[in-house]
C-alpha cells in the first residue's frame, strides 16, 4: 500500500535532503518493498530447478537445443508466478478498499498502476536472468563450440514484462479473490494448449514465446551448428510482447476516466493503439514464416540472407584419411575415428578414395501438416579430390547415443558405405566388386558372421543416417540395399583378405578403375 | 465484504426479535450459515466451477493430441481446486474467529461441499466425452490439489494459496510430458501423472486433502489483516 505520507508529505529525512530523490524513484522504491513477486520469486526459481535446468542438463551441451529448451522452460515457470502476482498486486487498491482514498494522492492512478507493473516487472526479469544464468554458464561449461545465443534469452525476459502487464490488466478490471489464480491459469492454458493448433511452419501461433523452434522439429542438434543461428521467430515474438505489454499497461491503466488528465489518457490511448498495431504486426509476420532448410523458421520480412550461408568449421582426426566433425561435435571425434580408422587405413591411397570423410549438415523439408522430412544437405561423394559426406545419428533426431554405440552404428553403416563408394558396391554391382568391398570390411574388422549372413545391408538401413535420409532426396548410397552374400563371393572375399595388407593395396591400386567399370571377374581376384 | 454489508438485511424492516429468533433456531441456524458462504463468497465459487466444468465439456469437443487429452482435465481441475481454496478466506479474521463456535464445521462442510461439487460437475461434464482417466482421476486430482491448497491457506493464507495448486500444475503437466519423454516423473507425489487406479497415488491425494481438511478445520486459513474480496 501507498501512504500518502511515503509521497513526499511531511519532512523530508536527513538522507533525503542529502541526496534528492524523484517522487517517482520513491514511489518505485515502494513498490519494490511491498511487491508480492519477491515472495513468488523462489517458487518460480524452484520450478525452473526441477524441471527446466533439470531437463536442460540432460540434453548434449549445443547452444541451440540449451537456449531453446531454456527459452520455452523459463517462460512456463515463470507464467504462474508473474501473471499471478501481478494480479494480486492489481487488485490491491480494490482488496483493501482504499481507491477512493488513494484518488486524493499526488500520483495519478496512471503512476501508481505503472509503478505496480514496473516494480513486479523487475522482480521477475531479475528472477529470469538468475535462471538465464545458470543455464548459460551450465552450458557454456560443457560446449565445446559456439557461445551464448541472446535471443531465446531475449524472448524469455520480454515475456515477463507482457505477463505482469496481463495480471496487473485483470486484476484492475476484476479485483476479486478468485483472479489471481484463474488468471494465473488462464495464461498458463493459453501458453501451453494453444500449441495444439501450430500445423506446419506457417502458423500465426508461433508468436507464442513458449515456441523457440519450429514445433514439429523441436531443438534439433543439427540446427544453428552448419548454418547460423536465425533470429527471425524471435524478433517477431519479442516485437510481440513488447506491443503487447505497452498495449494493455496503456490500456489498463491509463485509459479510465480515473486515471488521470484528459491529456494523459489520450496518449493512453495512442500508446495501446501503437502497441497492438506491433502486436499485430508480429503475429501477421510469424504467419508468414516457414521452416528454412536449414531447420529453423525464416520470416521473409525479417530475414537477413547472410545467415543462409554455412559455417565452415571443421576438427580432425589423425586417421589415414581425416574425419572431420563440426567442432560442436568434437566429443564424439574419438568414437568416429576408431569407428571408421580401419576401414580408411583399407583405402588410403587408393585412386578414387575420399580425401576427407566430413560430416555434412542436415536439410529440413515441411511435409504436409506437421511432417518435416530431414536428410543429408548435398550429395554422399563431391568434388575432386573426392570428399565423403555423412551426418552423425543424433543428427536426424534420433536418441543420443553412448560413444559405445555409436562407435557401433558408425562401424556397421559409414564404414561400408565409404568402402561401397570405392568399390563401387551396390544394387547392379558386380560379384567382383562384392568380393572386394566384402573382404575390405572384413580386413577393416567386420565380423565373418555377419558378412556371410547378408545382415551387414541390414543393419546399414538401420543404422545409418545417409541410409534413412536418401531416399527422400532421391539419390542412391552406394553399397545400399545389397542383399545376402552368395557363397562363391563370399569364398572370393575371404581369399582377397588374407593377401597381406600391402598387396591388396597395390592391387587396388592397379586395378581400381577396371573392378568399378565391371571388367573384371570373380576368378581373377587374387 | 464487510460487516454492515451482510448485517444489512437484518437491520432492515424485516429484522426480527430476539424472541423470534429464540423461536426459530433454525432459521436462524440457516440464515447465518448463508451469511458465512456469502461471506466467503461460495455462491461466485460455484458459478466459477460450473464455468470450468461446462469449459471442460467444450473442450472435450474438440479434438486434442495425447498431450492435451491428458492435460486438458488438469488445467481445469485445477482452477476449481484454486477457487475452492480462495473460499477459505475470511474477511473478517480475529473477530469472528473469536464469536463464531461454529466456525471449524462451516470451513470443513464448505471445502468438502464445493469439492465434491467440482468433482460432480466434472463428473458430468465427462459424461458422453472422452474425458482422459474418467471420473477416478477427476476425483483424486481435484481432492490432491484442494488439499495442497488448504494447507497453502493454513500456511501463508487464503488469499495466496493459489500460488502452491498452480505451481503443482506446472509441476503435473510436465510429468505428464514426461511420460513420452523419460525420464519419466513416477513418484505417486505428484498423482496427475499416474493411472486412475494408482492405490499410491489416490493414497496420497487422499492424504494431502485430509491433511488439508484438518488444518484448515482447526487453524483455519491464515489471517491477513485489510484484505478484501
Amino acid at each position: 500500500m501507498i501512504a500518502p505520507q511515503s509521497l513526499g508529505a511531511g519532512r523530508p529525512s536527513p538522507s533525503a535532503r542529502r541526496w534528492p530523490v524523484p517522487t517517482a524513484a520513491r514511489l518505485m522504491r515502494l513498490e519494490l518493498r511491498h511487491n508480492a513477486m519477491p515472495w513468488l520469486l523462489p517458487l518460480a526459481v524452484a520450478l525452473f530447478g526441477v524441471i527446466t535446468y533439470r531437463k536442460m542438463l540432460a540434453m548434449p551441451p549445443f547452444w541451440y537445443v540449451r537456449a531453446a529448451s531454456t527459452q520455452s522452460g523459463v517462460v512456463l515457470d515463470f507464467i504462474m508466478p508473474v501473471a499471478g502476482a501481478a494480479a494480486w498486486m492489481g487488485s490491491r487498491e480494490a482488496r483493501r478498499r482504499v481507491a477512493d482514498l488513494l484518488e486524493t494522492v499526488a500520483r495519478p492512478r496512471f503512476a501508481r498502476l505503472l509503478a505496480i507493473w514496473a516494480a513486479t516487472s523487475c522482480w521477475a526479469v531479475a528472477g529470469c536472468l538468475l535462471c538465464l544464468a545458470a543455464a548459460y554458464w551450465a552450458t557454456s561449461q560443457r560446449a565445446s563450440w559456439g557461445g551464448p545465443l541472446w535471443w531465446p534469452a531475449a524472448v524469455a525476459v520480454a515475456s515477463m514484462p507482457a505477463f505482469a502487464a496481463l495480471g496487473l490488466g485483470a486484476g484492475v478490471l476484476v479485483p476479486s479473490r478468485f483472479t489471481a489464480p484463474v488468471v494465473t491459469i488462464a495464461a498458463f492454458f493459453v501458453m501451453v494448449l494453444t500449441t495444439e493448433l501450430i500445423v506446419g511452419s506457417q502458423s500465426y501461433w508461433q508468436i507464442s514465446p513458449i515456441v523457440s523452434a519450429p514445433w514439429d522439429v523441436g531443438p534439433d542438434l543439427g540446427v544453428a551448428t552448419f548454418y547460423p543461428y536465425l533470429p527471425d521467430l524471435s524478433i517477431a515474438q519479442v516485437m510481440f510482447l513488447a506491443g503487447l505489454t505497452v498495449a494493455v499497461v496503456a490500456a489498463a491503466a491509463g485509459l479510465p476516466r480515473v486515471s488521470g488528465p484528459r491529456r494523459l489518457r489520450i496518449a493512453a490511448a495512442v500508446a495501446a493503439t501503437a502497441g497492438l498495431l506491433t502486436a499485430g504486426t508480429a503475429v501477421g509476420l510469424a504467419g508468414t514464416g516457414t521452416l528454412g532448410a536449414h531447420g529453423m523458421i525464416a520470416i521473409p520480412a525479417l530475414h537477413d540472407a547472410a545467415d543462409d550461408r554455412p559455417l565452415q568449421f571443421t576438427v580432425c582426426s589423425r586417421t589415414a584419411i581425416p574425419v572431420c566433425l563440426n567442432p560442436a561435435y568434437a566429443a564424439d571425434l574419438p568414437a568416429a575415428a576408431s569407428a571408421l580408422g580401419p576401414v580408411l587405413s583399407e583405402v588410403a591411397g587408393v585412386p578414387g578414395a575420399p580425401v576427407r570423410i566430413i560430416q555434412s549438415g542436415t536439410t529440413y523439408l515441411q511435409g504436409s501438416r506437421n511432417q518435416v522430412a530431414i536428410s543429408l544437405a548435398g550429395p554422399v561423394v563431391s568434388g575432386t579430390p573426392p570428399v565423403y559426406h555423412f551426418l552423425l545419428p543424433d543428427q536426424l533426431g534420433g536418441l543420443q547415443l553412448s560413444p559405445v554405440q555409436l562407435r557401433a552404428v558408425l562401424r556397421s553403416g559409414t564404414g561400408p558405405s565409404i568402402i561401397a563408394s570405392v568399390v563401387g558396391d551396390g544394387p547392379g554391382a558386380s560379384a567382383a566388386q562384392r568380393a572386394v568391398a566384402a573382404a575390405l570390411l572384413l580386413a577393416a574388422g567386420a565380423p565373418d558372421k555377419v558378412l556371410a549372413a547378408g545382415t551387414v545391408s541390414g543393419v546399414q538401413a538401420q543404422g545409418t543416417p545417409v541410409d534413412r535420409s536418401v531416399p527422400s532426396r532421391g539419390r542412391r548410397v552406394p553399397g545400399a540395399g545389397r542383399g545376402s552374400i552368395p557363397a562363391p563371393v563370399f569364398a572370393a572375399a575371404l581369399r582377397f583378405k588374407a593377401l597381406p595388407a600391402s598387396a591388396r593395396h597395390a592391387w587396388l591400386v592397379r586395378n581400381l578403375a577396371a573392378l568399378r567399370a565391371g571388367r573384371i571377374a570373380l576368378a581373377q581376384l587374387p | 465484504m464487510s460487516v454492515g454489508r451482510l448485517a444489512g438485511p437484518l437491520r432492515a424492516g424485516t429484522q426480527p426479535s430476539g424472541a423470534r429468533l429464540r423461536s426459530r433456531p433454525a432459521t436462524v441456524g440457516a440464515r447465518l450459515a448463508w451469511l458465512y458462504l456469502v461471506s466467503r463468497r461460495v455462491p461466485a465459487a460455484a458459478a466459477v466451477i460450473a464455468g470450468c466444468a461446462a469449459g471442460l465439456r467444450i473442450a472435450l469437443i474438440a479434438p486434442w493430441d495425447a498431450y492435451g487429452a491428458l492435460q486438458l482435465p488438469l488445467v481445469f481441475e485445477t482452477v476449481a481446486a484454486t477457487v475452492v481454496v480462495a473460499c477459505s478466506a475470511s474477511p473478517f479474521g480475529e473477530p469472528e474467529r473469536v464469536a463464531g463456535r461454529h466456525l471449524p464445521w462451516l470451513r470443513v462442510v464448505t471445502a468438502m461441499a464445493l469439492s465434491a461439487a467440482a468433482v460432480g460437475a466434472f463428473a458430468a461434464a465427462g459424461a458422453g466425452a472422452h474425458l482422459s482417466g474418467g471420473t477416478l482421476d477427476v476425483l483424486r486430482n481435484v481432492l490432491g490439489i484442494v488439499g495442497l491448497g488448504l494447507i497453502c491457506a493454513a500456511a501463508v493464507g487464503a488469499s495466496v494459496a493459489w500460488a502452491g495448486p498452480t505451481s503443482y500444475l506446472v509441476v503435473g503437466v510436465y510429468a505428464l510430458y514426461t511420460q513420452w519423454h523419460g525420464p519419466a516423473l513416477t513418484t505417486p507425489w505428484i498423482w496427475p501423472a499416474r493411472p486412475p487406479h494408482d492405490i499410491g497415488a489416490a493414497l496420497c491425494a487422499g492424504l494431502v486433502f485430509v491433511a488439508g481438511t484438518v488444518l484448515v478445520t482447526i487453524r483455519g486459513a491464515r489471517d491477513r489483516s485489510g484484505q478484501h474480496g
